[in-house]
């Protein structure tokens, strides 16, 4: 082989090596369906994810979401809950929709975009790879807004703006148009993910909430499809949540 | 507000991370139990829930209708539940946390079916399979 033959072989060598790290089969493997992880008995602490940070509002909204809280728990001791647009069959959107009771989401990552389905109300979101950001105020605000993501060696970096100020937050806080979600993605062992949230809001946070999901691989799981056919709970005229009763 | 106050209300709010789901049950007695014993005239496998309409006989031959609520199909399933377990015409006996409102409904907490098997509302609510 030639010394020239020899070079064009081992640039060949090192591109496709390099074509390989771009293709999503080199990349951690996120891909398949997630059930959130609570541990339980005989689990390893070391998967559970990291205790949430505090939650610090503004003053300006501090007051009002303490006072919603305490009704809420008012109502729910009188048994009385109150209603919220979950009630109604409205999907929760971003951030909210990564963690619903025990139902799962589905990750399917292929070449420039990454989709998120969940289970509960079928919401769907689409990340959309190693593309720059769009200025907040040019996206039409929506429950899932704009997500770009990259990756920072095994952990995958998302960022999304524009959730509509309607879509209640984590905790069902208020926020602003300027609310930034920052998460970071990684697997912790090959079948446990953790999902570190961080949401930003300069107009309604003091600083910025962190919590980290945990879900755990559901191999072979066929997602169950939730169409909301058949709601018989309304929020009443005191704004709690009744259930119908069919007569026959 | 000062800077205790924000830490009272931070410490508050980290304290008491509630589980989501389409809506909370305290419109249902659940430290009450009713165990009712009757004919479905209904299975609905749906969602947000599924629901067993239940007629129940009293004493004196009187029925009296019942609406059951369940999990989702989802939550169900994870409970070992299928769309086949029940029919219309099923004879069952069933214990549900009644509605405080007094209405003839409530929330299941496990049925027994024709064939015998008892069956919760989803992973950790009532019997498994």
């Amino acid at each position: 082989m030639s010394r020239r033959t020899l070079l064009v072989v081992s640039l060949c060598a090192v591109l496709e090596v390099a074509a390989v790290a771009q293709t999503p089969g080199a990349l951690p493997d996120l891909s398949g369906v997630w059930a959130p992880y609570r541990g339980g008995r005989g689990a390893d602490p070391s998967l559970a994810p990291p205790p949430a940070s505090p939650v610090v509002l503004k003053p300006t909204y501090a007051e009002a979401y303490r006072a919603r809280r305490a009704a809420e728990d008012e109502a729910t001791k009188r048994g009385e809950p109150l209603g919220t647009a979950a009630v109604l069959c409205t999907p929760y959107g971003m951030p909210r929709m990564m963690s619903v009771a025990l139902y799962p989401v589905e990750i399917l990552p292929r070449l420039g975009q990454i989709t998120v389905i969940t289970e509960a109300f079928s919401e769907v979101r689409r990340i959309y790879m190693d593309q720059p950001q769009l200025p907040i105020g040019d996206v039409p605000p929506g429950y899932y807004g704009h997500s770009v993501g990259r990756w920072e060696g095994d952990t995958l970096v998302v960022d999304t703006v524009a959730i509509k100020e309607s879509v209640l937050s984590y905790q069902n806080l208020p926020h602003s148009d300027q609310m930034r979600i920052t998460e970071r993605i990684r697997l912790v062992t090959k079948d446990i993910l953790h999902d570190q949230i961080t949401i930003e809001d300069p107009v309604v946070l003091e600083k910025p909430a962190v919590y980290t999901l945990a879900y755990r691989r559901m191999p072979n799981y066929k997602m169950v499809e939730f169409v909301c056919e058949n709601n018989r709970e309304y929020i009443d005229e005191k704004g709690a949540v009744r259930m119908r009763i069919r007569e026959k | 507000m000062t800077a205790s106050c924000l830490a009272v209300l931070a410490t508050g709010v980290a304290g008491t991370d509630r589980l989501l789901a389409h809506h909370s049950f305290a419109m249902f007695d659940t430290a009450k139990r009713v165990t009712l014993a009757g004919t479905v005239t209904a299975f609905e496998w749906t969602n947000p829930h599924a629901y067993i309409e239940l007629d129940v006989p009293d004493e004196g031959g009187r029925v009296k209708h019942w609406s059951v609520e369940l999990g989702s199909t989802s939550i169900l399933m994870q409970g070992g539940w299928t769309f086949k377990d029940l029919k219309r015409g099923d004879k069952i006996t069933l214990i549900l946390s009644p509605l405080r409102s007094g209405e003839t409904g409530g929330l299941l907490v496990q049925v027994t079916l024709p064939d015998g098997r008892v069956l919760g509302n989803g992973p950790g609510r009532g019997a498994q399979p």
